[in-house]
């Protein structure tokens, strides 16, 4: 009884309250109705998460509305394409349709017991879809309104983003609570049909044109599921994801799962289909906080750790493995070009999700587990880093990072938040690091000769994260040499709710890291893989390694407060930077130069554009990522 | 003696600043950095930014264009630190004594501690007088008044 | 649990107090050694301390409030560095320690707006990304042979790793020249005499932040050394020697080649240090699988 209430209060109550938000046009009436959902969700996720997995079996009639409902969304999308001229779109929509129609009228579908399996990693899902997802939405409430008063809008078109933005939360919930391949594949156009209309909210010409590419890209995967949906009709007889599982390794059933594998690939904007997450970034920010950052994408990543355990061991599973590899180190570098905030971050989140998949491709316990600490602590920290990167633009009204420089002076509360959550985005002791960390120990232990090759790729991703951020970290912390002292910053409510719990989110998940991966990675591996992972109060071991964790913090902690005392006795002028001796006493960021004129000192960033040039990269990536995945194919085909 | 005195006398750090010399100063002072004269073993290193500079070598006469620059240059060291004059001109001006573009020595913009005359300075002179202002930096590292 | 009454425990604490202690003697070495084959006479192998007792002592100027904490950021992070290596804890933690320390130097430098520190930072970033991966990749080859990652595995392990991984030991020459600060990879900044860039990344410094980061610097030339002194590990006499030999090898290299620009440093070190490792690799699977 109770687990009829928490899946309807956790996949049907956020559409509804989203309805409610698209009804009702009064601004308190959606403040309301949004932070209603937000404690909803969040109660139901915990109270979900210590009831521990089970099965559930919704009523009958949900399949003929999920039926009638799916018809009418790939009509809606065929709709779309008539509407824009996009034949890629009109395509793989009738691609999606034709045969779907077929499936239910012609071969009469397929039962499947049971619906819903709620198991330990959907659990972790939810837990991170409702408190970071809630928090994201929450967020909106005053991003929204300042991103309006921006572009000048006078009928507010916030009911229809609210709408979207909620329907997302409750498709989430329902992909990762459901066990037939039909329902997570009904959910999983949802969301795209979510990230369609949130993209091009805003309506120029450039947001629907990424909303179409966006939307196109998504189909591809979709059409994978359908692929998916009749072999498992024809060759398993089944659509139960948890039968699928344990139906062995046969040729046709890795087949179904590379097409998966693939539609995971799509909606995780691997490459090749990154293109789509770049365009995305056009579209309001708690858009991409939510969507392409720390939910949607993690949907693609859920799947394959939900299908991994089947095909481990599989020339499959070293293909996807490859792919998420590859993918890690070419937006790695490609980050290294990128001049926007956005752009950088939405390399990041390709670059991690690749990584996540590397791990779930590797495919051994310990492999698994740091794919889940990857997980859990990149929705928290890119999240997070999204809404300061929200923030800021708003205020400062430009993307370019070499234009963010000062921020520390002008923003202060904004910019200690996100160089913190950049720090434990690849620094221990942060979680993200000992994910990264546990990675390595699991590629180094995996057994297939495969692993050098990936190796290679995660190092060098790995120092390229560490230059594209910091070189980030470098304009935002630089001062004005002005004197001025740190700015007045005014957030408001919603701001600070999110960004603060989001940051003592990460942070208190870092300090209990092993604690974490003691209760909630550990207990929501697949059955049979037994990692070698220990926890103690010092470190985390994982049989060839040991991260330490509170003896870091605290040794952190220390150097840090033995630094501050000594810059405080010390104490020291603050002096104008050295321009061969051409400073001018008042105006400390410029010099003088020829006719006596000033001249303002202007530092621009590095982007190596001559030597990682973003076009040529981008190209041959696209076309390995393309022949990898063709090879991850034709190896299953054989 | 102390120890940061000490120190002080073992490692100071040349800044060297050619305000319009004729250069023939400035290859002298080079010269004492060669194997020949070798100032490095007493822990003389020519550094360029008066950030990290103890002692300023400064040649040529002081003019309207590079005061600035020599003012500026002087502020950015910190204390303790000594201004050595190297060279005719950068002692009084010289030749250059009371020219239109000139400001004559360099002790019209900056205090300066040692001069050494010459023209050019010898590298041997030049050294006596970096262990001149080894001195003063010593009256000054043990709390005697200088002026 | 820990024993507090055998000495030998004390020796990683010994170790740590004494490791800027070593790396200043070692810099000073460093100046004997160069003036010598610059056919001068060099100064004393204690310069190094006087230099950073003055700079101690001068009149302090900061480019602003955050800089010292950072500066001493990277002296600290260094020292715990060493620290993780003196206690026979995880090489990777070790490494990614060391990139903590590098990064508050980093962004030290580029928190003033000076357009030579901002240079340096960024030199000083590619230097980071060059030698990283490397370094990476030497800790994982060292893996592979002792079957785990942590330093004291290196001292269970019975073998010398120089026998087994002679081609490693050889790549992480290009890592030491980076991370010493010498030719031909001197970019971002140079130990003594040459200068690039005014002082390059140290440009902002002054005073006693100075002191501070040429104390972490020493701390990471005695970390780095002491890494290469395990490769010899039965025996650490012998690994000290080895370790000097090298250190002797890169001054060689300081002296004979002028600085190269930031591609040639990226190119070379991950061209020479992934091909050595690699190898040694392949090697030593081939190896496994001849005679088995």
């Amino acid at each position: 009884m109770i687990e009829d209430a928490l899946i309807a209060l956790t996949v049907v109550f956020p559409p509804l309250a989203g309805l409610l938000c698209y009804a009702l046009t009064n601004k308190t009436a959606r403040r309301l109705i949004v932070a209603l959902t937000a404690v909803v969700l969040i109660g139901s996720s915990i109270l979900l998460y210590i009831g521990g997995g089970f099965v559930y079996e919704p009523a009958p009639i949900f399949e003929n509305v999920i039926l009638v409902l799916d018809l009418a969304l790939l009509v809606y999308f065929l709709y779309a394409g008539l509407k824009y001229k996009n034949w890629l779109v009109l395509g793989l929509s009738v691609l999606q349709l034709l045969p779907l129609i077929y499936f239910e009228f012609g071969l009469g579908g397929m039962v499947v017991e049971p619906m819903m399996v709620v198991s330990e990693l959907s659990l972790v899902m939810g837990l991170i879809i409702s408190v970071v997802g809630s928090l994201i939405v929450v967020y909106a409430l005053s991003y929204m309104d300042e991103h309006e008063h921006h572009l000048h809008i006078e009928k507010s078109k916030q009911p229809r983003f609210f709408f979207f933005m909620l329907l997302l939360l409750g498709a989430m919930h329902g992909l990762v609570f459901s066990n037939s391949l039909y329902w997570v594949y009904f959910f999983w156009e949802v969301t795209t049909l979510c990230s369609y209309e949130l993209i091009r909210h805003d309506g120029t010409e450039i947001a629907v044109k990424n909303a179409l590419t966006a939307l196109w890209m998504n189909l591809l995967g979709g059409v994978g599921f359908i692929a998916a949906i009749f072999l498992g009709y024809y060759f398993a007889g089944t659509l139960s994801i948890e039968a699928l599982l344990n139906m062995g390794e046969a040729p046709i059933f890795l087949l179904l799962f590379a097409t998966l594998a693939f539609a995971a690939f799509t909606k995780s904007a691997q490459f090749p289909f990154n293109k789509w997450l770049q365009g995305a970034m056009v579209a309001p920010t708690p858009v991409s906080a939510l969507l392409h950052s720390s939910t949607m994408v993690n949907a693609g990543v859920y799947l394959i750790l939900r299908i991994a355990p089947a095909f481990s061991g599989t020339a499959l599973s070293f293909g996807t493995a490859l792919v998420g590899a590859f993918t890690f180190m070419i937006t790695a570098i490609l980050a290294l070009n990128e001049r926007t905030s956005k752009g950088i971050l939405a390399y990041s989140t390709i670059g991690n999700l690749g990584l996540i998949i590397l791990c779930a491709g590797i495919n051994t316990p310990l492999s698994y587990a740091a794919a889940l600490t990857l997980l859990l602590f990149h929705s928290v920290s890119k999240g997070l880093l999204f809404l300061c990167a929200g923030v800021v633009e708003n205020r400062v009204n430009t993307r370019l990072i070499e234009d963010w420089e000062g921020l520390l002076a002008k923003l202060p509360l904004t910019t200690v938040i996100m160089v913190i959550a950049m720090l434990s985005m690849f620094l221990p002791p942060f979680g993200m690091l000992l994910g990264k960390w546990a990675a390595i120990d699991a590629i180094v232990s995996a057994p297939t000769i495969g692993k050098i090759i990936m190796l290679i790729f995660v190092l060098i991703g790995s120092a390229a994260t560490t230059v594209y951020y910091s070189k980030w970290l470098g304009h935002m912390l630089m001062l004005p040499q002005s004197g001025k002292g740190l700015g007045n910053e005014e957030l408001p409510a919603p701001y600070v709710l999110s960004m603060f719990t989001l940051l003592s989110l990460s942070v208190v998940m870092g300090l209990g890291v092993a604690l974490l991966i003691n209760s909630v990675v550990l207990p929501a591996m697949p059955v049979g893989y037994i990692s070698s992972i220990g926890v103690s109060v010092v470190n985390v071991t994982t049989g060839f390694g040991s991260f330490l964790t509170i003896p870091y913090w605290i040794g952190a902690a220390v150097i840090i407060l033995v630094g501050v005392f000594i810059a405080r006795s010390k104490g020291g002028v603050v002096k104008a930077p050295y321009e061969s001796g051409e400073n001018i006493a008042d105006n400390p960021e410029a010099f003088r130069t020829t006719a006596d004129t000033q001249v303002p000192i202007e530092v621009s960033g590095m982007f190596m554009e001559n030597e990682f040039s973003e076009s040529k990269v981008l190209t041959y990536g696209v076309i390995a990522g393309a022949l990898i995945v063709f090879v991850m194919f034709f190896t299953v085909v054989l | 003696m102390k120890t940061m005195t000490k120190a002080r006398l073992k490692s100071p750090w040349v800044l060297h600043f050619d305000c319009g010399s004729c250069n023939g100063c400035d290859i002298e002072i080079l010269a004492a950095l060669t194997p020949k004269f070798d100032v490095e073993r007493f822990g003389i290193v020519n550094i360029g930014d008066p950030k990290h500079a103890d002692v300023l070598l400064v040649t040529g006469p002081a003019n309207k264009r590079n005061q600035r620059v020599l003012k500026n240059l002087f502020d950015q060291m910190p204390q303790p630190k000594a201004v050595i004059a190297i060279g005719e001109c950068a002692c009084s001006g010289a030749i250059f004594h009371n020219c239109p573009n000139t400001l004559g020595g360099v002790d019209n913009v900056i205090p300066v501690d040692v001069y050494v005359p010459g023209c050019a300075a010898r590298p041997e002179s030049i050294v006596d007088g970096v262990v001149l202002a080894l001195q003063k930096l010593q009256k000054v590292s043990e709390g005697e008044k200088v002026d | 649990m820990v024993d507090l009454t055998n000495p030998y425990t004390y020796v990683p604490v010994v170790l740590v107090i004494l490791a800027p202690v070593i790396g200043g003697l070692l810099m000073g070495i460093d100046r004997k050694l160069t003036a010598r084959m610059q056919s001068r006479m060099g100064p004393p192998i204690t310069q190094p301390f006087y230099d950073a007792i003055k700079l101690w002592g001068k009149e302090p100027f900061i480019a602003s409030k955050i800089q010292p904490v950072l500066a001493f950021g990277y002296f600290g992070f260094s020292l715990a560095a060493f620290a993780l290596l003196a206690f026979g804890q995880d090489i990777l933690l070790l490494i990614f320690t060391m990139a903590i320390a590098d990064l508050c130097l980093i962004v030290a430098a580029f928190n003033s707006k000076s357009t030579y520190s901002n240079l340096g930072a960024r030199r000083e970033l590619l230097g980071m990304m060059s030698y990283e991966p490397v370094l990476l990749l030497a800790a994982i080859s060292i893996s592979f042979v002792t079957g785990n990652f942590m330093v004291g595995g290196i001292f269970q392990f019975e073998t010398p790793l120089l026998t087994i991984l002679p081609l490693t030991f050889l790549a992480m020459i290009p890592v030491l020249v980076i991370d010493m600060k010498k030719s031909p990879f001197d970019v971002s900044a140079s130990s003594h005499a040459h200068q690039e860039l005014v002082r390059g990344i140290y440009t902002e410094f002054s005073g006693y932040t100075l002191a501070m980061v040429e104390l972490g610097h020493w701390t990471r030339v005695a970390l780095l050394l002491g890494f290469m002194s395990l490769f010899w590990a039965p025996n650490l006499i012998i690994g000290t020697a080895l370790a000097f030999m090298l250190f002797f090898i890169v001054l060689v290299i300081d002296n004979s080649y002028p600085r190269l620009d930031w591609k040639t440093m990226v190119k070379t070190t991950w061209v020479v240090g992934f091909l050595l490792i690699l190898a040694n690799i392949v090697g030593l699977v081939a190896r496994l699988v001849i005679f088995s």
